[in-house]
């Protein structure tokens, strides 16, 4: 092989990496020798190379099950129902670290603006309904996770479950212990005059600390204690791993049809919520009126959590249709 | 009766075949259209349909249609030691083609004889 055809043999296999691996495993070798032979034509071409991103993006998104009609009704069903879970999880973690931090201003001072009020009570609603609608989530997994576990059916359960007991606990022991440090009670002997339990708000505040501006300055970071610093390391990569833990564990199991249909039900029920509580955030970030002591000031930071709650949701509304969608295909194909 | 209709029926689903692909189906005509004379790989079809179209479809959106009709039983890899893996036509495929291109035939023809009579040239 001459330098050349190496380069574009390494090339090819670099735009290789923009399609999900299933696309890889059945198509892999004979795009990437179409694309050498390609390249040869036209060692350099920007159309080429946008146009693989475009459709490797486009296969990515279909075997997430958010475009095309590339899987099974029942694959669709699952992918769509995980790719709610994943937005669910992005947008939770950005807006319960809005709403902590909402819940410390009311702390001091409750606010005088009508629109963060009603933003508030809004939000906090809504995460009344997201923890409803996770327990009735949770429910049928768990009892067809402890079915299969009985039956000794699961394959290798142990490491994923692992991940997801060891990750959780370490964000409940972190979140409890970093709680301490919450600026919410203010020194304040009336502490407790929140709309939000104290215990409640400071441990979602110490949870979702390492979402904050300070990472874009360096200065005033490194002046934090250096066991806060490194929870706010550690508690996004156990919640990763929790998340990847119970996906795996998830996929592992083989859920009835009536299960599956429930769960899309759930969480074309999790999208509306989702629009709810971003509808409330806004209303705060829009009048954007500080109270009394520049509490309720809105930040840089819960701008760019306002976007990623709003990609997180058209994501989460988008995979929940189709899921709902393939199950309602599949139980009239029954 | 039956045996005049059952084709019909089945060529109506050939049709829609095509017409499903939606902005698929320009690509997804041209590749059928080159595999007609025989079984491709994926840089021969990219030549074949640039000599008799004009027109270069990129390697994404090749395999992004070859994948689609694949999927929809038109076409069907044959086996291969190359990594240049070849393609041919099913005989849906080649049903699926030879309705859609008679539907575009007659459009064609009405559109060119409807400019005939209008400005008069043939």
């Amino acid at each position: 092989m001459t330098d050349t055809s190496d380069a574009a043999a390494k090339r090819a296999r670099r735009l290789l990496r923009c399609y999900p691996h299933v696309w890889r495993a059945r198509y892999g070798d004979e795009f990437t020798q179409l694309l050498i032979d390609d390249m040869s034509e036209r060692p350099r071409s920007m159309r080429r190379t946008a146009d693989v991103i475009r459709t490797g993006l486009l296969a990515r998104a279909a075997s997430a099950g958010l475009a095309g009609d590339a899987l099974e009704p029942q694959q669709q069903i699952r992918c769509g129902l995980a790719a709610v879970g994943c937005a669910l999880i992005a947008f939770l973690a950005f807006g319960v670290a809005i709403w902590s931090q909402l819940t410390i201003g009311w702390q001091w001072s409750a606010p005088a603006a009508p629109a963060t009020k009603t933003a508030m009570l809004v939000m906090s609603a809504v995460i009344l309904v997201f923890v409803v609608l996770a327990l009735l989530a949770a429910i049928p997994l768990a009892w067809t996770l402890f079915r299969t576990c009985v039956r000794g059916r699961v394959g290798g359960p142990f490491a994923p479950m692992t991940s997801v007991v060891l990750g959780a606990a370490l964000l409940v022991v972190g979140s409890i212990h970093f709680g301490h440090g919450w600026p919410g009670t203010g020194g304040h002997p009336w502490a407790g005059r929140d709309i939000v339990p104290g215990p409640v708000a400071r441990f979602c505040w110490a949870a979702t600390l390492w979402i904050t501006s300070y990472w874009a300055h360096p200065g005033a970071l490194a002046s934090f204690p250096t066991s806060e610093i490194t929870w706010m390391v550690v508690s996004p990569i156990a919640l990763l791993a929790v998340l990847v833990g119970a996906a795996n564990t998830l996929r592992r199991l083989s859920f009835s049809h009536r299960v599956l249909r429930y769960e899309s039900w759930l969480g074309t029920a999790a999208a509306l919520a989702m629009a709810g509580f971003l509808a409330g955030a806004s209303c705060w970030i829009i009048s954007g009126s500080p109270a009394p002591h520049g509490l309720f000031r809105v930040g840089a930071i819960d701008l760019v959590a306002l976007v990623v709650m709003a990609v997180a949701l058209i994501l989460a509304f988008r995979a929940a249709q189709r899921a709902l969608a393939a199950s309602l295909i599949r139980s009239a194909t029954r | 009766m039956a045996r005049t209709e059952a084709p019909q029926t089945d060529e109506s689903t050939k049709s829609e075949a095509l017409s499903t692909l939606g902005r698929y189906a320009g690509p997804a005509t041209l590749i059928l259209s080159s595999l007609a004379d025989g079984t491709k790989h994926g840089y021969a079809l990219t030549k074949d349909i640039e000599a008799f179209a004009d027109v270069r479809i990129a390697p994404g959106t090749l395999y992004e249609a070859l994948a689609r009709l694949e999927r929809q039983g038109l076409i069907e890899p044959v086996e291969s030691h190359d990594r240049r893996r070849p393609y041919r036509l099913t005989a849906d495929g080649a049903l699926a083609l030879r309705v859609h291109l008679n539907s575009q035939r007659r459009v064609a023809d009405v559109g060119l004889r409807r400019l005939a009579s209008s400005t008069g040239t043939p």
